[in-house]
């Protein structure tokens, strides 16, 4: 991961009164999962598509390959290396996933051969179906395969769950752990936390335009994440007040359940030798903090399901 | 030119594999054909349309007099209509009404009144004394000269007693009343079918013969039908429609669901795209003029055939629609506008262009401004092309329509948003 594929700087996008990219910056290597997190309006698609070169910038750089997304002729160069599944994909609807997927690759002086790129992304018994009557996963992932088709080096992936259901959404994120197998250099935008923490190397969280944080997904979690979690179900008021006593951080939830937060390993062992002493018949849990914890911590609150900030 | 053509062959395939899509684009102008040649054809087999008759000229006896039932013979003999006898002791306005059976239908109504017979046979008879008269003293004036006083008295004596005699007879004229409604357009046919009839009866009662012969000829080389000169019109339209209407929603939905967005991404450029779809129109075009002109020779017999003229101003004509249907899909947003749009041009200059019906029936002002719109360039440009064959009209509006299709074009490249703001 050392080639820089993408460099953005200070890029600022404007329109009117609104500042949908406030200087941001931040780069992409090679080979990596890039993932920006953040709710809906975050400024996320924006700046993607000032990558694609399909949307001028106001001020700053951004360069892709080193290629200027400004520069008329750098953008002829930078279409052919790149590869793109937008937000809310869509295809002709008559046409047939092989038919589709001809379509974006003729468009390209260099691709693939289709049947190729349908055997990568398992659709070699949907390859006549008419694009109308795929489901939500099969219509993304024949996204994902004309983002292939041109065989490019870096892959932007638009918010490529939004809308689909759980059993779908984990179709597309076997195809994106496939993409990095293959050493694409992927930038995924999403606005669902779990998706973020497993498929990427590295997160920004992005709010309001701005990068809040930016860094591999355990530094950040280290670093933001907060403490361990463990929890005691029904263990009740004694037991809280006991752990409370020995080791602090411990309150007693409406539940019954005891919460107890521990700094680090050796403290989480000894309060479960304290636990096994004490004979405790209770199920017991440990939560480690994820990036949901993160975005809480830098952002102050929670992305719904539908990408609103609460 | 490979991507304008891969984007060509995508949106032709996408185009012919729409049911909605083929059936406005190619079966409901066929339709359209078909009901345009059952009415104005002339290929027979029309209904009669019903006309009552009251005729309140009887004899004591309660019978119809002769003359009167003859002329409503003479109407009848006309195959035009439905004779529907009314009593002659009726309200014919109220009974017609409550006769005009499930369907309704115009009301209309000949009223023959009472003493036809004899006001006719009264005015033959005066027409027919002041004729001779007028011959008798036209040869008496002639031949004067050479005649004696004794022969001019006698002469004289009986011209002076021939008008006397004119002048006795009464001065008679019978009426007949057609009674209709305003709004009914069509009574106006009824009104001088009727009047024709009368005349002819006029004619053959005071024994004169019309003196002038009416001949029919075409002015084109081939003698064409009907349908033959509505064809260029329909053909026109529907290559308009297809262009401003069908191409301006699709490239509405095709910006709506992303497809364009997507396509901007690959190298493809938005001139790439734009010659794309106006071949797809292009060929739809073409492929509608055939079919239209196949239907048309089964059904109609229609004599009209494509010449490379025609050809290529059918190609112009659709480039120019097309590239007006890519100026308005770039400048609406969603596709309900776009739809409206595209209704909101098409259907004014359809009937403003003198396509489905002479521009002559139009006032001054609307003539002058049927003038501005490209369809009537095309639609005569096509007229000249394929029935008259009159090159040098084919050309000047050859020369109009490519001025537009270039412009079009253009100003579709102009205004088609290849890049997201």
């Amino acid at each position: 991961m050392t080639d820089m594929v993408v460099e953005v700087m200070s890029l600022v996008k404007q329109y009117g009164s609104l500042r949908a990219v406030d200087d941001v910056s931040f780069e992409l290597y090679d080979g990596e999962v890039f993932a920006f997190l953040g709710p809906n309006g975050a400024g996320k698609t924006t700046t993607v598509e000032i990558l694609e070169c399909i949307r001028p910038l106001t001020s700053g750089a951004a360069k892709v390959f080193g290629y200027d997304v400004t520069k008329r002729d750098d953008v002829k160069e930078i279409k052919k290396r790149i590869g793109v599944l937008p937000q809310d994909f869509s295809a002709l609807d008559k046409l047939t996933v092989k038919e589709n997927i001809d379509l974006i690759g003729g468009m390209y002086e260099k691709k693939l051969d289709t049947s190729e790129v349908i055997k990568l992304l398992d659709l070699e018994d949907k390859t006549k179906e008419k694009f109308e009557n795929l489901s939500g996963g099969l219509k993304q992932r024949v996204g994902v395969a004309a983002a292939l088709v041109n065989d490019p080096e870096l892959v932007f992936l638009d918010e490529p769950t939004t809308g689909l259901d759980p059993k779908a959404r984990r179709e597309v994120w076997s195809v994106i752990e496939n993409l990095k197998k293959l050493g694409k250099t992927v930038f995924l935008t999403t606005h669902y936390m779990e998706e973020a923490q497993m498929l990427a190397d590295r997160i920004a969280v992005i709010n309001k335009g701005k990068i809040a944080v930016i860094g591999s997904t355990q530094d950040l979690i280290s670093k933001y994440g907060g403490r361990k979690v463990l929890v005691i179900r029904r263990g009740g008021k004694k037991l809280a007040d006991t752990l409370q006593d020995m080791y602090g951080s411990t309150l007693l939830n409406h539940g019954g359940d005891v919460i107890m937060k521990v700094d680090d390993v050796n403290e989480m062992w000894r309060a479960l030798s304290t636990l096994t002493d004490m004979k405790m018949d209770k199920e017991i849990e440990i939560q480690t903090p994820t990036i949901e914890d993160v975005f809480l911590k830098v952002v102050g609150g929670r992305i719904t399901e539908e990408g609103e900030l609460k | 030119m490979k991507r304008p053509i891969i984007i060509f062959t995508a949106v032709t395939k996408n185009w012919m594999r729409s049911r909605s899509g083929l059936f406005f684009s190619i079966m409901f102008p066929v339709m359209l054909l078909l009901v345009f040649g059952a009415i104005f054809g002339g290929g027979g087999g029309g209904s009669a349309s019903t006309l009552f008759v009251q005729n309140l000229d009887r004899n004591s006896d309660g019978t119809t007099t002769q003359l009167s039932s003859a002329f409503v013979e003479a109407l009848n003999s006309t195959k035009t209509f439905a004779i529907k006898d009314v009593p002659a002791d009726v309200d014919a306005k109220v009974w017609a009404r409550d006769n005009l059976g499930p369907l309704g239908g115009n009301i209309r109504i000949v009223m023959i009144s009472k003493g036809f017979q004899g006001d006719v046979l009264n005015g033959t008879l005066k027409v027919r004394v002041g004729i001779s008269y007028s011959l008798l003293n036209t040869t008496y004036q002639y031949f004067a000269r050479s005649l004696n006083e004794t022969e001019k008295m006698a002469y004289e004596q009986g011209l002076a007693q021939m008008q006397l005699y004119n002048e006795t007879l009464p001065d008679t004229r019978t009426s007949l009343t057609l009674a209709f409604d305003a709004s009914d357009q069509s009574a106006a046919v009824t009104k001088n079918i009727v009047i024709s009839v009368a005349n002819a009866f006029n004619y053959h009662l005071i024994g004169a013969t019309s003196v002038i012969e009416f001949k029919e000829e075409s002015v084109t080389s081939k003698r064409f039908g009907a349908v033959d000169y509505y064809l260029p019109g329909i053909i026109a339209a529907f290559i308009m429609t297809n262009g401003i209407i069908a191409l301006t929603s699709n490239t509405t939905e095709f910006k709506r669901r992303g497809i364009i967005k997507r396509l901007s991404i690959t190298p493809l450029t938005k001139f790439d795209w734009i010659i794309g779809n106006v071949l797809s129109q292009t060929l739809l075009s073409l492929m509608l003029t055939a079919i239209m002109i196949v239907v048309g020779w089964i059904v109609f017999s229609v004599q009209v055939i494509p010449d490379v003229l025609s050809i290529l101003m059918i190609f112009l004509g659709s480039v120019m629609f097309s590239g007006l249907g890519m100026v308005l899909g770039g400048l609406v947003k969603d596709v309900e506008a776009a739809s409206a749009l595209g209704n909101a041009i098409a259907f004014p200059m359809m009937f403003l262009s003198g396509t489905y019906f002479p521009m002559e029936f139009m006032p001054s002002y609307l003539q002058s401004f049927s003038r501005v719109l490209p369809l009537f360039y095309f639609s005569e440009g096509l007229r000249y092309a394929l029935i008259y064959r009159y090159t040098e009209g084919v050309f000047t509006n050859m020369a109009v329509v490519s001025a537009l299709a270039v412009a079009f074009i253009i100003l579709g490249s102009v205004v088609t948003r290849w890049k997201e703001k």
